[in-house]
């Protein structure tokens, strides 16, 4: 089987800076991305077969990226794109499906650094062709640089908005609305102190609203998206204000002509390798739901198994660089590469850094709370797995019929059995159960998860180099206790 | 409205190479080299990628990064195939998929319309 001193799952900001940390104090490093380039979602690269003829706005970001990019070649490491973690059969060893390349690893450690992807939120229509994640709409401009449309309305909650406008107005689209439910310019200067905490990050979005403001785009707080219409694609938006108490005002409802929506209600950290694991959780609404518990060197509850960057709470590409560093050194201190005293001098700045942004956190969670828990958005007809096709009303049905728990829904209705695996709907479903039961999202039960974390192929399997099984010869034996 | 006869790339500073065509239910598609098949296909205005099996209802590309399984296309005559994480290449065969789409135990059979 392969060895290695560190395993890490995602090539993204996190996994990428742990892992040149880890490499360049000696330890064996590989490295997992089920993306072909390296880079996660924020510094997703173009293909390599395009040549950049002059630097553009697109390229602010290029000496990072670059810096971080050198982690992939570096000669401790063993880096596999295109590569889906996707069991955990023994502790300490992953399984991946990577083509040619799948099979096993045996690591010493390993770090999760999977980030994450767009809360789904269920409305009317959300599932019309033109209404994309925010996430979505950065990865056509990074990854391609190709807008989805030539009208959009941007609709949701949280700062990503801002960039998103940004990026459609830069490509020439026009934006005829920006929707974001939280009061958030009124709660501006009251947790201004806190967001000056890092003054980067503010100067960004103060750029974003100068470019809105040249354009001429509305930028309205109080106010989300309650329906997308269309017959085979989107054709318009029906947004509706949101008063300071919270509540949503359907009768003051306009609607607007759109060709896109790109809907952004925030991030939730992809748990989907903790749940496998099994590792102790906690709930933080403000830092995308369910997270890994994790000490302050960053371990979990299983340990050798480490948590890092919005995959593990939503912090924001600078946390992500912080943690992904800071994971890196105890792993090498606790693995005997970095001696106690290097390893704490090496920490002590990125700890105080990640204080500092963590004050900004605060500031910016405080800023754009979200007013709902986004469950009354949702009609009987409106689609809660997306792979599955199950709408809302067919739970409501189960649930009159007495499957009333999260995993009678799922069992009666095939949610969250379908090809993400539960990834985009569990989320939904909680949100639901716990709205319902009036309880909070963190008491609600949710089913295990079990492998594959990730769809993978059975292609993909049989390219496994595996001894030959062992089976016992009386099958009531646990396996491996009695070898033929 | 036409959708065939505009872009949606950005082309500021970004020279994309040699543009070759793939074929998208028999209509031919321009694409760059390292160019995902969803990124092609929206930057011609085609966007909607699939029916669903229950319902029938219209898909297309949603997370944009592999998480959610919306943009599943047949490609080459294989069904479920991600149209946001498989590079496009010159020739390929993409299609919309109905349902489950094709069954892998019956091969695409050369020039067949689905």
């Amino acid at each position: 089987m392969n060895q290695a001193d560190l395993a890490i799952v995602g090539a993204g900001p996190t996994g990428l800076s742990a892992a040149l940390v880890a490499a360049r104090a000696g330890l064996k490093v590989w490295v997992f991305d089920d993306n072909a380039l390296p880079g996660g979602q924020y510094f997703r690269q173009l293909p390599k077969q395009f040549r950049k003829t002059r630097k553009t706005v697109y390229d602010k970001e290029h000496g990072r990226a670059s810096e971080l990019f050198t982690a992939i070649h570096h000669p401790n490491v063993t880096y596999l794109p295109n590569a889906t973690v996707w069991e955990n059969p023994d502790p300490g060893i992953l399984a991946f499906a990577a083509g040619e390349r799948s099979g096993r690893i045996e690591a010493k450690a390993i770090l999760i650094a999977c980030g994450a992807s767009d809360r789904p939120v269920p409305f009317p229509g959300w599932t019309l062709p033109g209404v994309v994640t925010a996430g979505g709409l950065q990865n056509l401009v990074k990854g391609a640089r190709v807008v989805p449309g030539e009208r959009a309305v941007v609709a949701g909650n949280g700062p990503l908005l801002l960039v998103v406008a940004a990026n459609l107005i830069r490509a020439g689209a026009t934006v005829a609305a920006v929707a974001e439910a939280a009061p958030a310019t009124a709660r501006l200067w009251r947790n201004l102190p806190r967001l000056l905490q890092a003054p980067e990050i503010v100067k960004l979005a103060v750029n974003y609203r100068g470019l809105m403001a040249k354009a001429g785009v509305p930028y309205r707080c109080g106010e989300t998206v309650i329906e997308a219409r269309g017959t085979d694609e989107l054709e318009e938006v029906v947004l509706a204000p949101i008063d300071t108490r919270g509540r949503l005002d359907r009768t003051k409802a306009r609607t607007v002509a759109c060709d896109t929506l790109v809907a952004g209600f925030g991030l939730n950290p992809s748990i989907e390798m903790y749940r496998l694991l099994g590792c102790d959780m906690s709930y933080n609404s403000y830092r995308g739901g369910w997270m890994p518990k994790r000490s302050d060197d960053l371990e979990t509850s299983i340990p050798g198994i480490f948590a890092a960057g919005d995959g593990a709470g939503i912090g924001g590409v600078e946390f992500a660089l912080i943690e992904g560093k800071l994971a890196g050194t105890v792993i090498a201190r606790n693995l005997g590469a970095l001696d106690e005293r290097t390893a704490a001098i090496q920490a002590a700045p990125l700890r105080s850094r990640l204080e500092r942004f963590r004050k900004f956190r605060v500031g910016l969670e405080r800023v754009y709370a979200p007013p709902s828990t986004w469950t009354e958005l949702a009609t009987d007809d409106t689609i809660v797995c997306r792979c599955e096709d199950v709408s809302l009303g067919e739970i409501r049905a189960r649930e009159a019929q007495g499957f009333t728990s999260a995993f009678a829904i799922k069992g009666s209705t095939r949610m969250s059995m379908g090809r993400c695996q539960g990834r985009n709907c569990l989320p939904t479903l909680a949100a639901h159960i716990a709205a319902r039961d009036g309880i909070a999202v963190e008491q609600v039960a949710v089913p295990r998860g079990r492998p594959p974390a990730r769809l993978v192929t059975i292609g993909d399997l049989l390219q496994e180099d595996l001894p030959a099984p062992v089976f016992p010869t009386d099958p009531h034996l646990p396996r491996g206790e009695e070898v033929i | 409205m036409s959708k065939t006869d505009f872009d949606r790339r950005i082309a500021t500073g970004l020279d994309r190479g040699e543009a070759f065509t793939f074929t998208f239910d028999g209509m031919a598609v321009t694409a760059y080299p390292g160019e995902s098949v969803a990124a092609a296909l929206i930057a011609h205005g085609r966007r909607k990628f699939r029916e669903t099996l229950k319902r029938d209802m219209p898909r297309g590309l949603y997370c944009g990064m592999g998480v959610c399984w919306e943009c599943i296309m047949v490609i080459d005559g294989r069904a479920a195939v991600r149209a946001c994480m498989t590079v496009a290449e010159p020739g390929m065969k993409v299609e919309t998929q109905h349902g489950l789409g094709p069954s892998p135990n019956t091969a695409p059979t050369e020039g067949s319309a689905s």
